[in-house]
């Protein structure tokens, strides 16, 4: 009688520890806060807030403005960062020679949110992009002066950034895809060149097709 | 009686929301100093419930398997580094921590653990050894991000903490299987 107790006692507990990891990590689907809130944002679609942009020629416009109608590709970066930032933009320039050269600019445009408006003025920001082979138009690289605006733009697409109390920030990174209507439509993984490619690619494609 | 109040006053004084903050701000101390504890506090609360509840814990843990795979769980989820995130940021998920650790890990532990076999014993170590080692190098090897809320100069510390961990371990089943015991029973 006692071994039955045991048993069941055990087929207990492991249904409960089944239902606890499922529902802990969205049924086996996100183990790290950041791959939940990947998941979330992409079942949220959250609208691209207004936001001023300034970017590395000194021009002011809304982000609207600049995206036209058009997909944006958007990362986040702060130029004084010496360890994913460059890695981030090298991989965002593989992406941009990666889209085929009929999109860019008409159909397609990138940009890269510096989140360190202080040190990362327009004269800054024109020395970094020609690191990174960014034309300044069709990519262009922009800070947010306006601290209330990039709080919301961080915390509405799930950029966190904590700085470390040396200048630098530790932060998430991803590939962000802005839609036609300001919506997120995709966050893909920056380490991943050739997908991230291709599923741009695909989008751009479908909509050429119609 | 005695180790149940000093288990409860453990518990009172780590549910202390600036205790709790304190701990928490420092990831390796959430994980290595703040949960243990909280497992401590169940663990000395156990003899109370024991007493209380003879019956319950010799019909349904009279092996000590259940009640050592239960704590077993409550252990590995909150070393999904996703639960120690949410711990920080969704209340729910705080309070889960704070009733689960004491309750659903330490309680079952004490219940448990002289009840399983020697083998069974060792396997527990086995498996949390490697679990353990596995986790250091996750954490210390990761170039990413692995938790939002802490710095990543913080995860390579818990990182080598969890080998820290792992290599005690090691060391104790080392010299429980090589070394003579005879003198202490």
């Amino acid at each position: 009688m006692k071994k039955h107790h045991n048993a069941i006692a055990i087929i207990v507990v492991l249904l409960f520890g089944t239902v606890l990891f499922y529902i802990g990590t969205d049924g086996f689907r996100a183990f790290t806060a950041e791959s939940a809130r990947t998941y979330k944002l992409l079942q949220d679609k959250p609208v691209f807030p207004s936001v001023t942009l300034e970017d590395s020629q000194n021009r002011s416009y809304t982000f609207k403005e600049f995206a036209d109608g058009k997909y944006v590709f958007l990362t986040f970066m702060y130029t004084s960062c010496t360890t994913v930032c460059p890695q981030l933009e090298m991989n965002m320039a593989q992406v941009y020679a990666l889209i085929p050269d009929s999109y860019i600019g008409k159909d397609i445009v990138f940009l890269s949110i510096s989140f360190d408006p202080e040190r990362d003025d327009p004269k800054t920001l024109a020395k970094y992009r020609t690191y990174f082979g960014s034309d300044g138009e069709t990519w262009r690289m922009a800070r947010i002066t306006n601290k209330e605006e990039l709080k919301e733009l961080l915390d509405r697409l799930g950029v966190v950034v904590i700085p470390d109390g040396n200048g630098n920030f530790t932060h998430n990174s991803a590939f962000y895809l802005i839609g036609k209507q300001g919506h997120l439509l995709e966050m893909m993984d920056f380490t991943n060149i050739d997908e991230a490619a291709s599923t741009v690619a695909a989008i751009l494609n479908e909509e050429a097709g119609e | 009686m005695k180790q149940f109040l000093y288990g409860l006053v453990l518990y009172l004084f780590l549910l202390l929301p600036p205790v709790a903050a304190l701990l928490e701000s420092i990831m390796i101390i959430h994980m290595h100093m703040q949960m243990p504890l909280l497992i401590l506090s169940g663990f000395l609360m156990a003899r109370l419930i024991q007493l209380k509840f003879p019956d319950f814990f010799r019909k349904w843990n009279s092996n000590g398997v259940p009640g050592i795979m239960l704590f077993s769980i409550i252990l590995v989820y909150w070393m999904i580094p996703r639960t120690m995130d949410e711990a920080l940021t969704i209340e729910a998920s705080e309070l889960f921590k704070f009733i689960s650790l004491p309750f659903l890990a330490g309680v079952p532990l004490r219940d448990s653990w002289k009840k399983i076999s020697s083998a069974g014993k060792n396997s527990v170590f086995i498996i949390f050894i490697i679990l353990f080692s596995l986790m250091g190098w996750l954490y210390i090897a990761a170039d990413e991000q692995i938790c939002n809320n802490y710095l990543r100069v913080d995860q390579i510390t818990l990182g080598w903490g969890y080998v820290t961990m792992a290599v005690c371990m090691a060391i104790y089943v080392i010299q429980l299987i090589f070394g003579d015991h005879s003198e202490y029973k």
